[in-house]
């Protein structure tokens, strides 16, 4: 049975991705609110 | 801050799950280290289900105390949610390609799950239509409530129906004596992928709370 | 109880002198006639082997159409308010609605049952009974979650779009039990080899219905 590691890094690959760039976005908004919050006053 | 802890606990956990699924765990016998995803794709569906069990909490909570918090754990439950049924459908994709010679195979798990994918997709883009939050939080926990109750039905109507039209296929995903490295691998998989959610989760939350406490 | 069946009657009343929903659901499945068989080419095997699944879809689709404008009366004619405003019970409002919507899909899936058979000269009558009870199953099930859901989406500017992406992933499993249960009938087998379909069919049109019954107010109140 071949290795087929190509499958293996693509799936793990694949929810890495998704999950980094989820994080991300989380992160950012929570930064731009936060920011909001200190300069509108809250 | 506790969910700076969660996150890095996240983290620890998701590298000891890594060193697991490609250190520890053995090389399966049929299916070669194809079968290594299963390490993601499992804990990826239970972490799903659990995403949607609290979906369905708090819609209940809200729709019985009209507070908006249980509203907030809905939300910030499907979005992740969503994402691990995500996850959980391509990996199982992927999975079959080597293994069965094929992207798709119409076979139970993989279709309930996409059809669980469908119905919280659906449910974000209707919390997505409505502004207005008490209108969005009722109209989004009936939807709620419906697709969890729905979760069991669909699955046995989709096992059943697989059953008419495929001979019972000798390989499932899984090995069938599941061998005791197997079993921890997932395990410690499935702890890291909680985990997360649970980071997900709580970070979701604050967002929401702090966007809520702006437009007030 | 009594309110639901007000609900019901008023609907009735006005559609069997408008006519309108239902002279175009019944023209919609005519069309939809069309539209299967020229998808499918000439063979006629290949209709009768999809025959089951064909109905379904044309049920589907129809009731697509028709859940989708539950509410578009009230809506069209600021009667929402009413509905919200009414007092007791709203669930009889539901019950109501989905009798009324239950009515019109018998209306138009025997219109439909009665089209194939012409058009594709088959013969039902020995399946009849089982089928009846098939489609009052399946047809109750896509109802519930319709009219609930109809309600729902009658709210948004674009419940055209968002009904269907609600109501289909939701209607996976009457749709499945339904077309399996329909092609046993179909086939002459005894309707005891659908048992387990028929079960299934009946248990989600009971989670349905209450769910329905239960969130309903919910979702009318403003």
């Amino acid at each position: 049975m071949p290795n087929n590691w190509s499958y293996v890094f693509g799936a793990y690959g694949f929810a890495a991705a998704v999950l980094l760039v989820y994080w991300r976005r989380l992160a950012g908004r929570a930064k731009a609110l936060a920011s909001r919050q200190s300069r509108g006053g809250a | 801050m506790a969910v700076r802890v969660l996150g890095w606990l996240a983290v620890l956990g998701l590298m000891a799950g890594l060193v697991a699924a490609f250190g520890y765990a053995p090389r399966e016998v049929v299916q070669g280290n194809v079968q290594r995803i299963m390490y993601l794709h499992v804990p990826s569906v239970l972490t799903a289900y659990l995403a949607f069990a609290l979906v369905f909490v708090g819609s209940v909570g809200y729709l019985l105390t009209r507070r908006a918090g249980w509203d907030r754990l809905a939300l910030a439950a499907a979005e992740p949610g969503v994402i691990f049924t995500g996850i959980t459908i391509v990996s199982g994709s992927i999975w079959g390609k080597p293994t069965w010679g094929t992207w798709w195979t119409w076979d139970a798990r993989l279709t309930s799950t996409a059809v669980l994918f469908l119905v919280y997709l659906g449910y974000l883009l209707l919390r997505g239509m409505l502004d207005e939050p008490d209108r969005r939080a009722r109209a989004a926990a009936v939807v709620g409530i419906l697709g969890a109750a729905n979760i069991p039905i669909v699955h046995f109507s989709v096992k059943w129906w697989r059953a008419l039209h495929q001979p019972a296929t000798i390989l499932g995903p899984e090995p069938s004596p599941i061998a005791a490295p197997i079993a921890l691998t997932l395990f410690v998989n499935w702890l890291a992928f909680t985990l997360l959610f649970l980071y997900l989760l709580a970070k979701r939350t604050a967002i929401a709370q702090l966007e809520e406490h702006h437009a007030e | 109880m009594r309110r639901a069946w007000i609900v019901v009657w008023k609907d009735v009343l006005s559609e069997r002198r408008s006519k309108e929903s239902l002279n175009a659901l019944v023209f919609f499945s005519l069309l939809l006639l069309f539209v299967f068989q020229f998808a499918l080419g000439p063979e006629r095997a290949k209709v009768e082997t999809a025959l089951p699944g064909l109905l379904w879809l044309g049920f589907v689709l129809a009731g697509l159409l028709a859940f989708g404008r539950t509410f578009l009366v009230e809506r069209e004619n600021d009667c929402w308010e009413g509905l919200v405003l009414a007092p007791g019970d709203k669930s009889a409002i539901y019950l109501g609605k989905l009798a009324g919507n239950v009515l019109l899909m018998a209306v138009v899936e025997a219109v439909l049952v009665l089209l194939f058979a012409l058009f594709f000269n088959l013969d039902f009558t020995s399946a009849l009974p089982g089928l009846v009870l098939v489609l009052a199953l399946g047809t109750l099930g896509l109802a519930a979650v319709g009219t609930l859901f109809g309600a729902i989406t009658a709210q948004l500017r674009a419940r055209e779009l968002l009904f269907p992406v609600l109501l289909l992933p939701a209607a996976v499993p009457v749709l499945l039990a339904s077309v399996s249960a329909t092609q046993t009938v179909l086939l002459g087998e005894p309707l005891a080899d659908a048992a387990a379909w028929l079960k299934l069919l009946a248990v989600a049109d009971l989670v349905y219905l209450v769910i329905g019954v239960l969130t309903f107010e919910f979702v009318l109140e403003g």
